[in-house]
């Protein structure tokens, strides 16, 4: 427990000294709800039905980049090798890098939803918290799967492509149960089903942090 | 080709196969509401159940792979990988197919489509991932860990696709069937479970024997002669 | 749902087509990497 806390220090600590390039991923998260709303055009009322799918669109695309740099430094100037000699198991750097990577991509994704109420003129109807615990547990779902398939592909040089090519088949569950949880806070939700979206994102987050945090150990020994 | 047992399961399949799918097309009847067209039926559905049963084999090669560490499980991997992957991309062209005269479009967001499709990239990602890696021990690990996420995630994608659409409009698909066409349909399935098998089996060992190849040691050189010094009188 | 869809065999024989090109094309990858090994 105190190893994944140590973990999770170092990596806020990192991200924390290099604040520029938060700044340019947050940048990025914001031109990307831009081009959206140019690629789909100045009818308001379709930015405004689709605004959950923009939302959820920009932070998977601005989390490969969070992901890949994330593991990135890690496998520089051998620090993943020099991490594992000393007696910290595998799974506690999981769940600490795992937990700094959520802990970012919920920082783009408060950064996101105010950037999607202006430009997509959405409303929110129902209370704020609902669209709070969605984001929250979207990029939960986002970060598992995402920090070990980034450790899996740090090493290979030259290969970011295979990041998004094996993340986005697996997170599908994730983007459906989050947009649809996200237009359901900002459009409505008459049947009251935000309940079940949430649910599934929440068994989604169970079976993979589990998982991932006992595959962990093989794929960085490898 | 070596004569192995797997050649004589695989003939046996495509024989079942052949008889069943004349049968379909010539013999049975048409079906009540598709007419000629329900006859994609003898192809399509067996493909389905044999596709995920290859990647069930998969799941089950990647987890002894992984708990092993030996080469045979690694090879099984790829080998069922490789013909799931044949089976299911097969299994959206036909379903595709069939979704245009039944449902009048070529593409629907039938959550069984709808997740075969997703699973082709999951599994097929399997696949670049293990031409990546050059390194056997590592290829055997981080595939295997790539292919059990893949399965666990497929029942989890069918259903989020499933619930995603049910809210908006309810999809019919022929789930009874009708007596005359079930003799020919599990004809069809058996058939085409030997014809895979036969395949998956030839397939692991070509790779068995390409990754025995891999992770030999190399040869020690020959020990020299002894120095024959002669002496000068 | 009106009637039984009437016709359709171009459907039919392209699935059928696609199919057994699909498995002659997977038996002849088999066959080329025996030769190989």
């Amino acid at each position: 427990m105190s190893a994944t806390l140590r973990v999770l220090q170092k990596d806020l600590l990192i991200e924390w000294r290099s604040r520029s390039r938060t700044v340019a991923l947050l940048s990025f998260a914001y031109t990307i709800l831009l081009i959206f709303a140019f690629a789909v055009g100045p009818d308001s009322a379709a930015l405004k039905l689709h605004a959950g799918a923009y939302l959820w669109l920009g932070l998977l695309l601005s989390s490969t980049l969070l992901l890949d740099r994330t593991m990135r430094i890690e496998f520089e100037a051998g620090a993943m090798e020099k991490l594992m000699l000393v007696p910290v198991p595998a799974t506690g750097i999981f769940y600490g890098k795992a937990v700094a990577n959520l802990i970012q991509l919920c920082i783009v994704g408060a950064f996101s939803v105010p950037l999607v109420f202006i430009v997509c003129d959405a409303t929110m109807v129902e209370p704020f918290g609902w669209l709070a615990a969605t984001v929250f547990l979207g990029a939960a779902g986002l970060a598992a799967p995402g920090t070990m398939y980034s450790a899996m592909i740090a090493r290979l040089s030259g290969k970011q492509l295979l990041l998004p090519l094996m993340l986005f088949p697996l997170v599908v569950p994730v983007i459906v149960a989050a947009v649809k949880a996200t237009s359901l806070t900002m459009l409505g939700d008459p049947m009251n089903q935000i309940g079940s979206w949430l649910t599934l994102l929440a068994c989604f987050n169970l079976v993979y942090w589990s998982l991932c945090g006992v595959l962990f150990g093989r794929v960085v020994e490898a | 080709m070596k004569a192995k047992w797997e050649l004589g399961v695989g003939l046996f399949g495509l024989l079942l196969l052949i008889w069943s799918h004349y049968t379909g097309l010539f013999v049975a009847p048409p079906e009540a509401m598709m007419g000629d067209v329900g006859r994609i039926l003898y192809a399509h559905v067996p493909t389905a159940w044999v596709g995920l049963l290859t990647y069930l084999v998969a799941f089950i090669a990647a987890v002894g792979a992984i708990w092993t560490g030996r080469w045979a499980w690694d090879a099984m991997v790829e080998a069922s990988v490789e013909v799931g992957l044949l089976l299911n991309v097969l299994l959206l062209v036909q379903g595709s197919l069939w979704a245009k005269p039944t449902w009048g479009v070529y593409w629907t967001w039938d959550p069984r489509l709808t997740t075969c499709a997703i699973m082709v990239v999951a599994f097929g990602v399997v696949l670049t991932l293990r031409r990546q890696i050059d390194d056997p021990m590592r290829r055997l690990t981080l595939s295997s860990v790539a292919t059990i996420i893949a399965f666990v995630n497929v029942p989890i994608v069918y259903l989020s696709v499933k619930w995603w659409r049910t809210l908006h409009q309810p999809y019919s698909s022929p789930d009874t069937v009708d007596g005359s066409m079930v003799t020919p349909l599990r004809v069809a399935a058996f058939g085409m479970l030997f014809l895979a098998t036969g395949f998956v089996v030839r397939r692991w060992r070509q790779v068995n024997t390409r990754l025995a190849i891999e992770v030999q040691a190399p040869d020690l050189p020959e020990e020299p002669k002894p120095l024959h010094v002669e002496e000068s009188k | 749902m009106t009637g039984m869809i009437e016709g359709g065999w171009e459907f039919v024989w392209s699935v059928y087509g696609i199919t057994w090109a699909g498995l002659a094309l997977y038996a002849w990858h088999l066959y080329r990497h025996e030769k190989a090994s």
